[in-house]
């Protein structure tokens, strides 16, 4: 090792006024989300990824197969709203969203990163967006390709109502599963299925209150109204939706996310991690 | 510039006992200073100083790092510190170059200033010939080296290193201590813990040693193996005297 003369003083102006201050530090979480995409770079992600891209195609094919007959508008639909904005995001986000803590825990990193001014939160939020990024990347190219697989009649009009789920599932959801995250981070994808399972699967099919606090309401409901079907659903099923505006359902998400996040930072900022729980 | 009074630590184990880590624990290190934590495993060192790292909240007492209280104001805490652990994190598939530029943006320095400090981090650590190389293929020094530039790559006043050189042989220990000299020769206030006495005995300015988290020792070398051998005996004489007869 040489020297250490060269170890100057980073002037006061080249630092950000936030880091001189200010409770935002909006950089560290933009640092962090292209850390954590750069990680996910890997062999196994990119192959994991690229079955997510072919298996709603695959399933496409494979019930047009079954019809012997393009897909109806609305069938297809129905196919892509369940393999995409449902399970690849879904799944998607699982894989990206739930190890946001305990893989900082199991690589020995946490305490390198909570030490930094914006530390956690800049870690969580960052994790956030690249998980929502990443995911909404897969799920929109699994869409073209599926789209472009040609099996549906009128394919190419379902992309708009389509790409606006996969938003909304992405934010909605990677905003759900970073509660597990922050409090089980060792238990977080087996946390995460079950509020998936719990919250997304059950209470948002049970026609009460707490159903509007699932994000697969909001979706469904976006569903039925972008596809014009609200007259075609049945009576009982009317239960399962929500009538109001896509303005509300689309503010809805976005509340619910932004309530989750700022619970899930306050979770964060809280606790303490001893050194046993780390690798 | 890291002050600490009455420092206490208690959390609840995973069979529902209270442990007692660090039980009133009081030092400085002034700027420009180098002090050693000394103790034994289970002493209290990692506690004490991931408190000061605001990794841990105290349970009672106060510690302060360039005047921001741990407790009240931990952003600015951190920006007042590097911390080293004893652990390095480095991550296998980055090199040293993207390591410290991702810190580097952590902490929010302007892309000119970044690429600058990076530079000259690397090139002070004797990085440079490797800063391209992923982190998975370098020393156990050379990662040491990496996290030691992580933790000062914002040019914080204080430092605090968690058992520095416990993954290191000889070598690598003295060019990381002597490279911590030239540190606490720019300013700095250094306070590091470790085990291995004969390797800082000469380095320090003061010791501090604490045994059950409690401090039983404290003071310059001279002061501290005064009646005794040298340090080492200096420790062992503290830490019996602070058993329970």
């Amino acid at each position: 090792m040489t020297t250490i003369n060269t170890v100057n003083t980073i002037p006061p102006d080249a630092m950000p006024a936030a880091d001189r201050g200010g409770l935002w530090p909006l950089w560290s979480v933009l640092a962090v989300a292209r850390f954590q995409i750069g990680r996910l770079l890997t062999p196994p992600r990119l192959a994991l990824a690229a079955l997510g891209v072919v298996f709603p195609a695959a399933v496409l094919w494979a019930a047009e197969s079954i019809s012997e007959d393009r897909l109806s508008r609305e069938a297809g639909a129905m196919i892509l709203y369940a393999l995409i904005p449902e399970a690849v995001c879904m799944l998607g986000l699982l894989m990206t969203m739930c190890p946001a803590v305990a893989d900082e825990l199991e690589r020995g990193t946490w305490v390198h990163v909570a030490v930094r001014p914006g530390g956690r939160r800049s870690l969580l939020l960052g994790t956030y967006l690249a998980a929502i990024g990443w995911t909404a990347a897969v799920a929109m190219s699994a869409l073209i390709v599926a789209l472009l697989l040609g099996v549906i009649r009128d394919g190419t009009s379902l992309a708009p109502v389509l790409i606006g789920l996969i938003l909304l599932s992405c934010i909605g959801r990677g905003a759900l599963f970073a509660l597990p995250a922050v409090i089980v981070p060792k238990r977080a994808l087996v946390a995460s299925v079950g509020v998936a399972l719990v919250v997304e699967y059950l209470a948002g099919f049970i026609p009460a209150v707490i159903n509007q606090l699932t994000v697969s309401l909001r979706l469904r409901s976006l569903l039925v109204k972008w596809m014009g079907w609200r007259r075609e659903v049945p009576i009982q099923m009317q239960l399962l939706i929500d009538t109001n505006p896509p303005w509300i359902q689309v503010t809805a998400v976005f509340i619910l996310a932004a309530v989750l996040l700022l619970v899930a930072v306050l979770i964060l900022e809280w606790r303490q991690f001893p050194p046993s729980e780390e690798s | 510039m890291i002050d600490v009074v009455d420092l206490v630590k208690h959390y609840r184990a995973g069979d529902g006992r209270i442990v007692r880590a660090v039980e009133g624990v009081s030092f400085a290190v002034r700027a420009g200073e180098m002090v050693g934590l000394l103790g034994a495993n289970g002493a209290g060192k990692t506690t004490t100083l991931r408190m000061l790292a605001t990794l841990l909240r105290p349970t009672s007492g106060t510690a302060r790092v360039g005047g921001c209280d741990v407790v009240a104001d931990p952003v600015g805490a951190r920006r007042q510190l590097g911390y080293v652990s004893a652990t390095t994190g480095v991550p296998d598939r980055l090199t040293p170059r993207e390591i410290l530029r991702s810190f580097a943006r952590l902490h929010g320095l302007s892309d000119g200033v970044l690429e600058t400090r990076v530079e000259s981090l690397l090139g002070i650590l004797d990085l440079t010939s490797c800063a391209d190389r992923p982190a998975g293929r370098l020393s156990s020094g050379q990662r040491q080296r990496v996290s030691v530039g992580r933790a000062l790559v914002h040019d914080p006043p204080a430092m605090v290193l968690d058992e520095p050189t416990s993954a290191l042989d000889v070598l690598g220990s003295r060019d990381l201590l002597g490279f911590l000299a030239e540190l606490r020769g720019s300013g700095r206030a250094i306070l590091l813990s470790t085990h291995r006495l004969h390797e800082i005995e000469a380095r320090c300015d003061r010791f501090v040693i604490i045994h059950g988290g409690r401090v039983v020792a404290a003071g310059t070398r001279e002061a501290l193996v005064a009646g005794h051998a040298g340090l080492e005996e200096a420790f062992f004489a503290a830490v019996a005297g602070a058993e329970p007869a």
